[in-house]
């Protein structure tokens, strides 16, 4: 019935044994035991609401906690907190610490290391607590608005302010619902507003012809937009003779580099006449053609330019 | 008059049966302590009567115990929890858990559940060895009872009452983690600091005694009331009824007394 008693008991005790021994250097190792710790003293106005084993958290990590809070010979408060070695690592020379107390839950103390580049805060430092307690700030706010509402009360009271400015801005809402609509309303009466739209009618007369003039203007503008840049226009024929006038010019020049090149010949070689009078045939040709072209030319130009006096173009 | 007499009388009659009754377990536990601390107390047969105790009262119970332990902590942690997320509490949730469940509540009730299976069938069983003559009978052949069957029973009950309480809130600290963050590593190190911020060593230090203290009453109040018997057999079972009653007593003044020195 009591087949291996022995073993089952050593199972028993040696599981409880170890189980209770590992769960004590775990606890041990949890609470820094193994490891160094940072220690600081924070300074502040009054303990209030601060006592031992409260946390210090930094990113809402809890790295260390208050160890004791005591009055000194001077009656000053002394406050004694630790931090792990590996939570130390994140506190700063410019590292802020806060007291926070939440309306519901327990307080703690939080740290902000804006600049993490800064250098390392020593161990045994004292560092500046500053306490933010939104309870105490409570009553305050009650203060502010109960004179806001005090305000509010004033300014809608039967004979107020608001009331007057409603009973006026009812008056303008009536008249604008006149004959003459928004002016009555800003001018007070259809009397005032009468002339101003009699006026108004008169402009619409004077921009109509005002509209009249600018036409005959328009149509002035047009035809002499015509003549000028029509495609067949002024503007357009004397582009026309000058692209005339450089491909001609570049013929010339063509023709006079023969020349040059045919007299080298002539004077070089004497030899085979034959060829050289072939040649200066051609040349001949050749000179007269391009004569005949900036003839071409100049008579295409005086009739196009207008230099002539015989113009027979005129203005509208 | 006649009355007022009458009260005071049977309230100086009580009295006295109480100072009685607590001075003979005081006196039956001063000898228990003397028979620990004697060196001849200490052989082969001690310890395998000491071994067979620790099998019949918590290895035999394990399984029983562990489901047990399993069902209360996951039904408190549940509650906890969602009490905690719903009040806007659930960071402290972790802290309150353990601290009700492993530092009170699993104690308690291991000593509990131990009282009722074993604390009963001793004081049973003393009972009927005292009518029986069978303690005088084992001391004329020289087998001491206190060595052979009183400090066994009393060392095994305080050795199970701390092992299945230890067994009992590693379970319990396993279910609370899975319970809060899962199946991941990434609560460990908050865990941890919770952990350690209510396990102080005082703390653990207060949990052992309190522990022993446990199985000190569930094992030697039972003996005591058995001891205590009328050479009658009718006499058993009120017997009994006193030493369940001592027991359930003792368990709530070591609990209150433990929890008004850490918190008072």
């Amino acid at each position: 019935m009591f087949k291996n008693l022995h073993l089952k008991v050593g199972l028993f005790v040696i599981a409880v044994l170890a189980l209770a021994l590992a769960f004590l250097v775990y606890v041990l190792h949890a609470r820094g035991f193994f490891e160094q710790r940072l220690h600081l003293q924070l300074a502040a106005a009054s303990a209030e609401g601060i006592s031992p084993g409260m946390p210090l958290t930094f990113s809402g990590m809890p790295i260390g906690q208050v160890t004791s809070v005591n009055l000194n010979e001077a009656g000053g408060i002394v406050i004694k907190a630790e931090v792990s070695k590996s939570g130390a690592r994140w506190l700063r020379t410019d590292s802020s610490f806060n007291l926070d107390k939440p309306l519901v839950g327990g307080a703690k103390i939080k740290i902000s290391s804006p600049d993490l580049s800064s250098p390392q805060l020593p161990d045994n430092s004292t560092v500046l607590l500053l306490v933010s307690d939104p309870t105490q700030e409570i009553p305050l706010l009650i203060e502010r608005v109960k004179n806001i509402l005090a305000n509010v009360e004033h300014i809608t009271r039967q004979d107020g302010e608001l009331n007057g400015t409603l009973a006026n801005a009812k008056t303008i809402t009536a008249r604008m619902s006149g004959k003459y609509g928004v002016l009555e309303g800003v001018l007070g009466s259809e009397e005032n507003a009468r002339p101003v739209v009699n006026s108004l009618k008169n402009l619409e007369g004077l921009t109509a012809k005002l509209n009249e003039v600018s036409a005959k203007v328009d149509a002035m503008l047009a035809k002499t937009d015509r003549w000028l840049f029509a495609a067949d226009g002024v503007s357009e024929q004397s582009k026309q003779a000058l692209v005339q006038v450089r491909a001609m010019l570049a013929d010339a020049q063509g023709s006079l580099k023969r020349v040059d090149e045919l007299l080298k010949n002539a004077v070089a070689i004497s030899a085979d006449v034959k060829d050289g009078t072939q040649d200066l045939a051609k040349l001949r040709t050749d000179i007269d053609d391009s004569v005949r072209k900036a003839n071409d030319l100049l008579n295409d130009i005086n009739r196009m330019w207008p230099f002539g006096g015989d113009a027979d173009m005129k203005l509208p | 008059m006649e009355f007022l007499l009458n009260f005071v009388e049977r309230t100086g009659a009580k009295a006295v049966g109480w100072w009685g009754a607590t001075f003979g377990v005081l006196a039956f536990l001063a000898e228990v302590l003397s028979t620990l601390a004697r060196p001849a107390t200490w052989n082969r047969a001690t310890l395998d009567t000491i071994v067979k105790q620790i099998y019949f009262t918590a290895v035999q119970i394990l399984h029983v115990y562990l489901i047990y332990v399993l069902a209360i902590s996951w039904v408190i942690i549940t509650i906890t929890l969602s009490t905690a997320r719903n009040v806007g509490l659930f960071d402290a949730a972790a802290e309150m858990i353990i601290r009700v469940l492993l530092l009170e509540l699993l104690p308690f009730l291991t000593a509990l559940l131990i009282a009722l299976r074993s604390g009963s069938a001793i004081n049973t069983e003393v009972a009927l060895m005292k009518v029986n003559n069978e303690l005088d009978a084992l001391s004329h052949c020289k087998v001491e009872p206190m060595q052979f069957e009183f400090l066994p029973r009393i060392a095994g009950g305080v050795v199970s009452v701390i092992g299945l309480t230890v067994l009992g809130s590693v379970l319990t600290l396993l279910l609370a983690y899975l319970a809060i963050y899962g199946l991941s590593a990434t609560g460990l190190s908050a865990f941890s600091t919770t952990i350690s911020s209510v396990f102080s060593l005082p703390v653990l230090f207060g949990l052992a005694v309190k522990c022993i203290f446990f199985g000190l009453a569930v094992t030697t109040l039972p003996m005591a009331a058995g001891l205590e018997t009328p050479k009658k057999l009718f006499m058993v079972p009120v017997s009994v009824l006193r030493g369940m009653m001592r027991v359930f007593l003792a368990l709530v003044l070591i609990e209150v007394l433990s929890l008004a020195l850490k918190y008072i």
